[in-house]
């Protein structure tokens, strides 16, 4: 059952939304804001629950996004569901405003505090056993990047999930290729995702991180094995996914928009929806 | 003083069944009645600090009421980013222990010694700082601690040196406590923790016409009441198992330079680490901090100072 039929959660509009921000705020960190745009597309059309529309329902499902830099993404669904006015997405990070460039759980429909990679793992985990403790059937997503898994407490976390057996984990690894200074393969090699999560006790799979379709089977097909071991599906991605002068360069994790780029970006997006 | 705080422990969980003991592969023996008890409130989170906050505020978010126990060295030094940013942030309700703080663990070396969390916490928003002095001071603490419902740093030092009070302590628990009064135009001792009672014995033996003062919250400070005390006072003196600087010492200190400046001798470890090992009263010597070596710096302190 869609929990949220009414919203569409486009990725080509969301995506809008996102350089509709980074425009108004002269702001960065563009590129991993769209490598996670499906992801969360399909996690608030097809998974997420929020009783009432409620981003503070007690009731409802989390989505933590450990990837904190990769927020905008994120608002841009929040606008959707009307948890966020377009007062703030045309105001985002004027002088006072609650928006910030990075997650903070101060605002609703945020869950963690995050940018400081290697956080939002923990907590979410730490949720997913509340949930289990109380008996409660609300699900814990976390969204991380794949740089961030060279964080140490994201591997302490996934030791204490499998551990406990928190079957009612899903972590969605971003795995763009890129971290700050160039190409995770360069600078941390991960190698295998996959094998690692496996390797920690998780249920694994890896598909295409911008196939809505692939994305939501991974996710159901997960949900319905084995109710002891917590998810990991590994998200391929392209950073700056979208728009074809910002893909899988890192450079729109650092730059800007004029106008130029701006007037670019939004008839591309356009464009792609004819 | 360890065993009040097991047995409160117990007390509080079993009235409270969110209460969560969460611990960091620590407090073997130590834990033997609360696992018993409360098996279903125990988790040991394994040898995993970071992860261990973390889980921590996320139960926190569902909540329940956790309890997070390491070695002070540990819990707080090794996760302040996680108690800040996890935790403190959000106020959440979660109580982290720090066991052996100071020297306690005097022969194993500056990796379990912890003479820098104080500093490294205080000045955190949200996080509110307890360090009792003796058994009574850990019961009443404990039990602010839980009903606080906020972030706290619960620091527990050396643990066999005895009571400071005669007996329990009225409920709730009081920031500060007068152990021993003041003669006229005397000076002030505040100590906190393992401390005081060292303050104490030298008042008795040495300084007749000193005050003893106990700060269990060194974190909020009762302001009011220490500027009162200093006000009747020509100098004081801070004893605690800490470092100098950013512990209890700094906190009046940063008090009275601005509401009632006077002369303060800060008694704990010079900006350094151990550079040998022996048995605690060992160490204490080491670092200038046995009972004799004290005297004689607060002797020399008061014949310089000036009344303010």
């Amino acid at each position: 059952m869609a929990p949220q039929p009414e919203k569409v959660f486009n990725p080509r509009q969301l995506r809008r939304t996102i350089i509709e921000m980074a425009y108004a705020g002269n702001t960065v960190h563009i590129g991993c804001a769209f490598s996670i745009v499906e992801i969360l597309a399909v996690l608030y059309r097809q998974h997420l629950h929020f009783p009432g529309n409620e981003p503070k329902s007690p009731e409802r499902d989390f989505l933590v996004l450990s990837k904190g830099h990769g927020v905008m993404a994120q608002y841009a669904c929040m606008r959707e569901l009307g948890w966020i006015g377009e007062k703030e997405v045309r105001g985002y990070f004027s002088d006072g405003s609650n928006l910030k460039g990075l997650s903070d759980s101060r605002v609703p429909g945020l869950e963690v505090t995050s940018g400081s990679l290697g956080h939002g793992f923990s907590v979410g985990v730490g949720m997913a056993m509340g949930a289990k403790l109380k008996g409660s059937d609300q699900k814990t997503y976390i969204v991380v990047g794949d740089g961030e898994l060279n964080e140490g407490p994201i591997w302490e976390g996934a030791l204490f999930a499998s551990h406990q057996g928190l079957g009612n984990l899903m972590v969605i690894v971003d795995e763009n290729g890129f971290q700050a200074m160039g190409r995770t393969r360069e600078i941390m090699n991960l190698s295998s995702i996959q094998k690692k999560f496996e390797a920690f006790g998780f249920d694994a799979v890896t598909i295409d991180g911008h196939d809505e379709h692939a994305l939501d089977e991974a996710i159901n097909t997960l949900w319905a094995g084995d109710p002891k071991k917590p998810k990991a599906i590994v998200a391929k991605t392209v950073k700056g996914k979208g728009v074809a002068f910002m893909e899988d360069d890192n450079i729109w994790h650092y730059t800007r928009l004029n106008p130029q780029t701006y007037e670019r970006a939004m008839f591309a997006l356009r464009e792609s929806d004819e | 003083m360890r065993d009040a705080f097991s047995k409160t422990l117990v007390r509080l969980a079993k009235a409270d069944r969110n209460v969560l003991l969460i611990t960091g592969d620590h407090g073997y023996a130590l834990f033997d009645e609360f696992r018993r008890e409360c098996p279903q409130q125990y988790i040991n989170a394994g040898i995993a600090e970071q992860n261990m906050v973390g889980v921590a505020a996320g139960l926190a978010r569902q909540g329940f009421r956790p309890f997070v126990y390491g070695l002070s060295a540990f819990v707080p030094v090794r996760v302040v980013e996680q108690i800040k940013l996890d935790v403190a942030h959000d106020n959440l309700p979660v109580v982290f222990i720090g066991d052996g703080a100071g020297f306690v663990y005097s022969h194993l070396g500056t990796s379990h010694q912890s003479t820098e969390d104080i500093a490294c916490t205080r000045s955190i928003p949200n996080l509110s700082i307890l360090s009792p002095s003796d058994r009574f001071e850990v019961e009443a603490c404990m039990e602010a601690a839980y009903e606080a419902g906020a972030p706290i740093y619960f620091r527990m030092g050396k643990s066999d040196r005895g009571d400071v009070h005669s007996a329990g302590l009225p409920h709730p628990v009081r920031a500060i406590y007068e152990l021993r009064p003041q003669a006229n135009d005397g000076i002030a001792f505040f100590a906190t923790g393992s401390f005081t009672k060292s303050a104490l014995a030298l008042a008795e033996s040495h300084f007749s016409d000193a005050g003893v003062w106990s700060v269990p919250s060194i974190k909020p400070l009762d302001a009011d009441a220490i500027v009162s005390i200093c006000k009747k006072s020509t100098a004081a003196v801070v004893f605690e198992e800490h470092s100098i600087m950013g512990g209890l010492g700094a906190a009046i200190s940063e008090v009275t330079s601005q509401h009632c400046p006077l002369p303060i001798l800060r008694i704990g470890i010079e900006d350094r680490f151990s550079h040998y090992c022996g048995t605690y009263d060992y160490l204490l010597k080491e670092h200038g901090l046995d009972q004799e070596a004290i005297r004689g710096k607060i002797s020399t302190f008061l014949e310089k100072a000036k009344p303010c």
